[in-house]
């Protein structure tokens, strides 16, 4: 089995590739991330908060559409209610879909609920998620296992004559 | 069947004719395999011909019919008007199921000829022949379509002197003159390798052979499909208003799914290239891939999933349900057939190797497809069961997309300094180490700068870490080999890689830093917006032949006026959104007029959307385009096609530019 080496760098260059300089790389890179993800975006508009409330709910009378995707008037005058309750400022997202939901039908969420059927779709991906580890698991460790596989004497003796008629031919 | 008018007569005629010789082909190619005719073999070639020649006829006939005019036909009562401009005349064939299967039926038989002409040398070869036979087949399906359930040539209502035109959203935008071509281009491309896949499995030359003779059209098909996808999220982006690019519609996922499995083969390809390993995986996935379009044309235009994409319904489904069930028992069937000799003999050493890698990719990629189809699919199984009516939308996918696309940016740094076989700690310590840091600054700029989330940090990070990695396998071969370092399909894949990290970091920042607003503006006063201004300059009214509207002139920043608009078609009666589009290096400024606007009022309401890195989306695209094209050439040191692939690696300097000789960077 041929395995290929890191050829001999730089001095300095040699120096940074040491472990060190890969534990300084982690540590900025968990400080970056820290950092990103508990600063404070500000306040969402109104308009942020109806764009992504109306991203999850259908457009009822379209093909395929989300009320912040289509023009439709049907769209329209869904995006006016939310927004109406947004400027209320007590409603929940949630409680804003819910709403909708209510008054325009059960078919407006485009997110399958996580519960009876529906929560099949969620949980099918992790299951295909879970089966892929898994295979690529077992196939690593069979080819592992037979790469590891010592060869006999049989084996041996093909690969002698193969390299002596080689020899001579040379 | 017949019409009874000239361009009907005339368009059914010579769609006999190309079934015709479609059929004869596909005959006489089996019976001259099965005699060992060589002379009637060779014959193949005026039968692809022919069939070319018939299926350039038909859509030739349907493009006449169309800028004539003729309402005779009931296709063209149906999308053809005499107030539609000439451009969206040409491209009206495309707007609706009929013209859309010609489209797909031209291109399935120029590619055909394309085959027939570039092996007739080897028409005599079984591989060839085979092949050959294969696509006369799927070409009869096709022909069949245009002559029974997508009849483009069928008789319209007596009387009828106009139409309304193509859909309004397929008549305001030069996009839809290039987006459907291209994408069937790869779409349809994707016959081809699948035919030699299934050639090889009847013939049981299942070796390396037949994917060399393919890799280019397997490559080419590929990357028109990726143009095609992105020009659609152009156009989407354009036209519909909501300043998206992909809105996960089951018509954009019929165009993803084929797009990921040929992605995870056009690499596991170079697995079994270089290993001899992997072949029914490389099998399945053309299978799929071939199968998924027309799995994917059944669930759009077959009207049991309804998508603003859609713009036909008809009875072609059953027809394509059968035809996808009949691709996948007959494949699956001969890999099953041919499984003895599937079996190959190498192992995959270790996970950290670039076989490993490709592997990892593959499953990746394979999953993901899954994820999209079931998405896709899931409100048609819970009515089956249920009886009941669920939609699934972008908030699943985008929740879904994200770790894989994050799994997948990891992967394409890491693979490209893995070297075949096994790679020591050491060597990934040193060849990782600089690509690492390009992660780093990748993802503290964009920090330095406000950006937010853990998520879209880390993409920023793992883009610049891939973006690395590429560069660096790039500097390494430009280095060694000058301008000639960028060709080849290990080098222009780094190119296709750095435009598909330019794509995938554009795509985070303007999803998740897109800020809008509603502004009401005043004549003559000026509003800010996310660092801009907007000052109204008049709302005016306008009347072409097919549509009147209004839209309002916004001077942005004291520069430039832009002019989004509400257009309505008088034919459809519908009003459709035209926003006005300010691309910038850093930010796109995407403005949209609402609804209740009149011509000479001195207010308006203006939906203002800021979209960062936007213009990056294009430029990334262009460079895949660039990419695929570099690979589609041979690298300086390139294998001889006839060379056994497969046979073990000889002991020596490896050919692959950074495992020859990898070099500190």
């Amino acid at each position: 089995m041929s395995t290929a080496t890191a050829p001999a760098p730089a001095p300095l260059n040699r120096k940074l590739k040491r472990w060190p300089g890969w534990v300084v790389l982690l540590g900025v890179v968990i400080v970056a991330l820290l950092i990103g993800s508990t600063r404070s975006t500000g306040p969402l508009t109104d308009e942020d908060r109806l764009d992504g409330i109306a991203q999850h709910i259908a457009c009822p009378e379209c093909e395929g559409e989300s009320v912040y995707e289509s023009q439709s008037p049907a769209a329209q005058n869904i995006r006016i209610q939310i927004k109406s309750l947004i400027s209320q400022g007590t409603f929940s997202d949630d409680q804003i879909i819910a709403y909708v939901e209510t008054n325009f039908g059960t078919k407006t969420q485009l997110v399958p609920k996580a519960t009876g059927f529906d929560a099949v779709v969620w949980a099918l991906p992790v299951f295909a998620g879970v089966c892929a580890i898994a295979g690529l698991t077992v196939a690593f460790r069979r080819w592992r296992s037979a790469a590891d596989t010592v060869p006999t004497e049989a084996d041996r003796a093909i690969v002698d004559a193969a390299l002596a008629e080689q020899d001579d031919e040379h | 069947m017949l019409g009874a008018t000239v361009n009907g007569t005339l368009g059914h005629s010579v769609l006999l004719v190309g079934l015709i010789c479609a059929t004869f082909g596909a005959l006489a190619t089996v019976y001259g395999i099965r005699t060992g005719d060589s002379r009637l073999l060779r014959t193949t070639q005026r039968y692809a011909f022919g069939v070319a020649l018939a299926g350039v006829a038909a859509f030739g006939v349907m493009e006449r019919a169309l800028v004539d005019r003729d309402f005779t036909l009931a296709y063209v009562q149906q999308v053809g008007s005499a107030d539609t401009p000439f451009l969206f005349n040409i491209t009206a064939i495309w707007s609706a199921l009929e013209g859309s299967i010609l489209l797909w039926l031209l291109i399935l038989v120029g590619y055909t000829a394309v085959i027939a002409r570039r092996f007739r040398k080897r028409l005599a070869d079984p591989l060839v022949a085979w092949a050959l036979v294969v696509m006369f087949v799927v070409c009869i399906f096709f022909f069949v379509l245009t002559l029974g359930p997508a009849d483009a040539f069928r008789a319209g209502a007596i009387g009828v002197t106009k139409g309304t035109g193509p859909n309004p959203l397929l008549q305001n935008h030069i996009l839809v003159l290039f987006h459907p071509p291209i994408l069937y281009l790869g779409y349809v491309g994707m016959t081809v390798p699948f035919a030699f896949a299934i050639a090889a499995l009847i013939t049981g030359r299942v070796g390396e052979r037949w994917l060399t003779e393919t890799r280019r059209f397997a490559l080419f098909a590929w990357g028109f499909l990726t143009i095609g996808i992105l020009l659609g999220g152009w156009w989407s982006y354009e036209v519909l208003g909501w300043s998206g690019v992909w809105g996960w519609d089951p018509v954009e996922n019929a165009s993803l799914l084929p797009w990921l499995t040929g992605t995870a083969y056009i690499h596991s390809v170079l697995v079994q290239e270089r290993r001899g390993m992997l072949r029914v995986w490389n099998l399945t996935l053309l299978v799929s891939t071939f199968a998924l379009t027309i799995l994917g044309t059944f669930l759009t235009r077959s009207g049991v999933i309804k998508s603003v994409h859609a713009f036909s319904n008809g009875t072609i489904g059953p027809y394509l349900l059968s035809f996808f069930g009949i691709v996948a028992v007959v494949s699956l069937g001969l890999i099953a057939w041919r499984g003895d000799r599937l079996r190959s003999p190498g192992a995959i050493d270790s996970p950290m190797s670039r076989e490993g890698a490709f592997l990892a990719n593959n499953v990746l990629f394979t999953v993901f497809a899954f994820v999209v189809l079931l998405g896709t699919v899931f409100p048609l199984i819970v009515e089956a069961l249920q009886n009941r009516t669920i939609k699934v939308g972008s908030p699943y996918f985008e929740s879904m997309v994200v770790p894989f696309g994050l799994v997948l940016l990891f992967l394409m740094a890491v693979a490209p300094v893995l070297p075949w076989r096994k790679a020591s700690t050491e060597l990934l310590r040193d060849r990782l180490f600089w690509p690492a840091w390009v992660g780093v600054i990748a993802m503290v700029v964009p920090l330095v700068f406000g950006a937010t989330g853990f998520a879209a940090l880390l993409a920023f990070g793992l883009g610049g870490f891939a973006a690395g990695a590429a560069s660096r396998q790039l500097i390494l071969a430009t280095r060694r080999q000058g301008l000639r370092g960028l060709v080849g399909r290990a080098n222009g894949g780094m190119v296709v890689h750095i435009g598909v990290i330019i794509v995938a970091v554009a795509l985070v920042a303007s999803t998740t830093y897109t800020h809008s607003s509603v502004i009401e503006l005043t004549v003559g006063k000026q509003a800010s917006y996310g660092g801009h201004t907007f000052e109204l300059v008049a709302v005016e009214g306008f009347t072409t032949a097919r549509s009147n509207g209004v839209r309002a002139k916004v001077r942005v920043d004291n520069a430039k006026d832009y002019s989004p608009a509400i257009t309505t078609y008088t034919a459809f009666g519908s009003n459709v959104p035209t926003p006005s589009v300010r691309n910038g290096v850093l930010d796109d400024i995407y403005l949209t007029i609402e609804p209740g606007a009149a011509p000479g009022d001195k207010t308006a309401t203006i939906k203002v959307f800021i979209k960062p890195l936007v213009v990056w989306l294009w430029i990334g695209g262009l460079l895949m385009v660039v990419g695929t094209g570099l690979s589609g050439f041979p690298g300086k040191r390139r294998r001889r096609p006839t060379d056994p692939t497969s046979a073990p690696i000889p002991i020596g300097p490896d050919p692959d530019p950074v495992s020859e000789e990898p070099v500190s960077v």
